[in-house]
């Protein structure tokens, strides 16, 4: 879809997602590193051996990228780098606001001179604004973004995600910003700054509870397991899974299923048989009817495992889900029978690893990873040779620290 | 630099399905001047009109907040999708719409004969995507869920919260916050493509894949090292201290996070150089990490006794990364997002004043804007169904056959 489109890539951590989704979809995104290697970038944990040629975060999110290296520091550096944008129809940074036109190579300096490149900068907290000098990983962004507040139970602290959601709900909205600045660039044949901030982008994981919680009084505080006034995460007898007590037209029949199953079991007590789901409203609920409900359904869950429950939720269609971990994602036949996981080889590794391929399928385009994530400078004589640099301007670069 | 204009201009955008994962995708090019057009019907309606619904609510289908906050800037239109009219008409604003979004269960689509073969029929280079639970094929493609299983699934559930305690997953179940960018993403990125060459396509996204996919680092340590990633708080694996540190005040807190040994020497200086921060346990990252129960019991003494929003200054203007923990209400007076005009307040016919939200994203040539509230079920019939040339007699014959209900 983003065939023929040139993305350089000098995003830190926060960032890598946003360029794995471009080139994914087509584009050339080329990684920009400084000479040796993003040293944070590619921390552990690592395949075998501490060595930043293996590690997995690295090799996770920057599949579909061709990778060189690159200082800023240096005066020849930017030389390059402006001939490298020359070249360029998008630009995606995660630097602090204005670090680099304080260089002379930010959005500000070179659009004048290359007025159809997109520019995408993803921050903490955005470009401008009282906050835009504050520093924060995906822990702060997460605890600003008002998600945190919101997640785990009353008697503890607030909680968050061992993965870097901040970066997941922001590098997509990075990538859907600069395809929309690409399109306006068709029409109207100029590039414009994109202004992608972390906290922001946090917001919508609460989606909408901001404009909601002054007439939601579940919406103030951390409920745990629940999810407004009614349980959703349930003991299995090996774990956890997911099932809404929330009913509604969509829901009815899997609350009837499940009370169903029970029955057949020995499980439903008359009371619970009484009930008619297609009338039962969770937000009429007393306390005592709420718990009532929650014991006879925490009950059941608790006598069988969670393959044991899914299966049966599969056959009944009860709206229930196990908590998988990543063994058990890997193993899931709906997202084997869609081809999610692809096998990349790594050669000098001696390792083959399963990366999830793409969400989507599209009937016009193939979407898709393209490449294996790429090795420190592994492209530096590819890229830097379309600007004519022979084998020995590269050795001189390199001897100096620039590349 | 150029006035600001509407980037979307011009676009129209066909939304059939309910909930968040549809409907927030669209909002994107709502805001930057497309017009987006949701059918929807009184019989089958979008279960965000319902959501908080008691008996006795006076505005009916018209009065869910949740619905009202996600569906800004959108036009309504109500169609019996039972009646061969009703099909009709959606027909015929298929042929009117660049790009068809919807987000039923993989059947509906073409129950009503409206699968992408007849669409394209309509209009050669429409943009089509679905975006349903677990996509258009597979085993599981029909089984019937919403977000809280999409999480679950694809695994968010399992990584967030406490070792000793239930998955409880981030709060808003997470694959209704993630796939609806990703929808949004590969919109945008196939009207490019359809700018480029005139072709338009179908896409089908699975929600949870846009979970599994975002979760690729998991995955991959999984496949490479049999490593399977779990609940840990809030403590990294490679930060020290990384947690959330209690404050002045009811239930208030601060997240601070120290990746660097020159970042810890900045926290003890900012903090006054307490006992702790000359312990020498906690010199070294590795250090932190060994005794990071005593680390944070330490910290926490320390912090109890600030308020927050001073204490975060006080870190951040010394390079330490710090951020109060926010609740809804903080958000609405938080001074960052008052200059990125994120919230816009406006008065909604039936209830009153609402604070509608953008997304994440700023253009430096294109507004974005919120100018209307999320609307009621078939208040554009008249507007919509003229504009794709039904006459006034028309309009009134299908209302009264019961089509626009």
């Amino acid at each position: 879809m983003l065939d023929g489109v040139r993305v350089l890539d000098l995003s830190e951590e926060s960032g890598f997602l946003a360029g794995k989704i471009l080139g994914d979809l087509g584009a050339d995104v080329i990684k920009l590193e400084p000479p040796g290697g993003d040293a944070f970038g590619r921390r552990g944990p690592y395949l075998g051996k501490e060595d930043p040629e293996r590690s997995l975060r690295w090799l996770a999110l920057n599949t579909s990228k061709r990778g060189i290296t690159l200082s800023l520091a240096s005066e020849r550096g930017r030389e390059l780098f402006l001939e490298l944008a020359a070249k360029a129809d998008v630009v995606f940074e995660t630097g602090a606001p204005g670090a680099l036109d304080a260089q002379g190579i930010g959005y500000a300096s070179l659009h004048a001179q290359l007025p159809r490149l997109v520019w995408c900068s993803l921050t903490p907290f955005g470009q401008s604004g009282p906050y835009a000098g504050f520093r924060a990983h995906d822990l702060v962004a997460v605890a600003m973004g008002g998600n945190a507040a919101l997640t785990g139970d009353a008697d503890r602290p607030p909680v968050r995600c061992t993965l870097p959601t901040a970066y997941y709900a922001a590098c997509p909205e990075a990538a859907a910003g600069i395809a929309m600045a690409l399109y306006a660039r068709e029409k109207n044949g100029r590039g414009q700054h994109v202004d992608v901030s972390l906290h922001e982008c946090q917001l919508a994981t609460l989606v909408t509870a901001p404009g909601q919680f002054s007439r939601i009084p579940a919406l103030r505080g951390r409920t745990g397991a629940r999810l407004g006034g009614t349980r959703e995460i349930w003991r299995a007898k090996d774990g956890d899974v997911s099932f809404g007590l929330r009913g509604g037209a969509a829901r009815a029949p899997s609350l009837a299923a499940l009370v169903g199953w029970m029955a057949e079991e020995g499980m439903a007590a008359p009371w619970l048989l009484e009930i008619d789901w297609q009338k039962y409203n969770h937000n009429t609920l007393s306390s005592e009817e709420v718990a009532r409900l929650e014991a006879a359904f925490a009950a059941f869950f608790a006598t069988r495992t969670r393959r044991e429950l899914y299966e049966q939720a599969l056959v009944r269609r009860i709206m229930l889900a196990p908590c998988n971990d990543a063994r058990e994602i890997l193993e899931q036949p709906q997202l084997r029978s869609r081809e999610l996981f692809v096998t990349l080889d790594y050669p000098e590794l001696g390792a083959r690893i399963e990366h999830p391929d793409f969400f989507a399928k599209a009937s016009g385009s193939r979407i898709g990873i393209r490449r294996r994530a790429p090795r420190v400078g592994e492209h530096n004589a590819e890229v830097y040779g379309e600007l004519g640099l022979d084998g020995a301007s590269l050795r001189a670069l390199a001897r100096d620290g620039v590349i | 630099m150029a006035k600001p204009s509407r980037m979307f201009e011009g676009l129209k955008i066909l939304e059939l399905g309910a909930g968040a994962a549809g409907p927030v995708a669209t909002r994107y090019f709502a805001d930057l001047g497309a017009t987006v057009v949701r059918v929807e019907s009184a019989a089958r309606p979008d279960f965000l009109r319902l959501l908080h619904f008691k008996p006795g609510d006076p505005h009916g289908l018209n009065g869910g907040v949740m619905f009202v906050l996600m569906n800004p800037n959108k036009l309504s239109v109500s169609v019996n999708l039972s009646k061969p009219a009703g099909i009709a008409v959606v027909e015929r604003l298929v042929g009117w719409a660049d790009v068809v979004s919807e987000n039923f269960s993989p059947r509906a689509m073409a129950k009503w004969g409206l699968g992408y073969e007849r669409l394209r029929e309509l209009r050669p280079d429409l943009v089509m995507v679905s975006s349903c639970l677990f996509g258009q094929t597979g085993p599981q493609r029909l089984y019937p869920g919403f977000g809280g299983q999409g999480s679950a699934i694809a695994g968010f559930n399992h990584l967030t919260g406490w070792p000793d305690r239930e998955a409880i997953g981030p709060s808003g179940t997470i694959t209704d916050s993630l796939s609806p960018r990703f929808v949004a993403l590969l919109i945008a990125a196939a009207l490019y493509h359809r700018e480029r060459t005139g072709e338009g396509q179908y896409i089908d996204v699975s929600q949870i894949e846009t979970g599994v996919y975002s979760l690729s680092e998991a995955i991959v340590r999984c496949s490479a090292l049999g490593e399977v990633l779990g609940r840990r708080g809030n403590h990294a694996e490679d930060a020290a201290p990384h947690a959330v540190y209690p404050c002045a005040g009811e239930d208030r807190w601060i997240a601070i996070a120290v990746f660097s040994d020159a970042e810890w020497k900045r926290l003890g200086g900012a903090l006054g150089e307490p006992g702790f921060a000359r312990d020498a346990r906690f010199a070294t990252l590795a250090g932190r990490l060994e005794h990071e129960e005593a680390l944070d019991a330490a910290l926490a003494e320390t912090t109890r006794g600030h308020e927050p929003y001073a204490l975060m200054r006080r870190l951040q203007a010394a390079g330490v990364e710090a951020g109060v923990v926010q609740s809804c209400a903080d958000l609405l007076a938080d001074p960052q997002l008052e200059a990125r005009r994120h919230f816009v307040r406006m008065h909604h016919r039936h209830l009153g004043e609402m604070d509608f939200e953008h997304y994440g994203l700023l253009f430096s040539e294109s507004a974005r804007e919120i100018r209307v509230p999320g609307p009621d079920l078939g208040e554009h019939n008249q507007q919509v169904l003229s504009e794709v040339g039904y006459s006034a007699d028309e309009i009134r014959a299908l209302a009264e056959a019961g089509v626009l209900e």
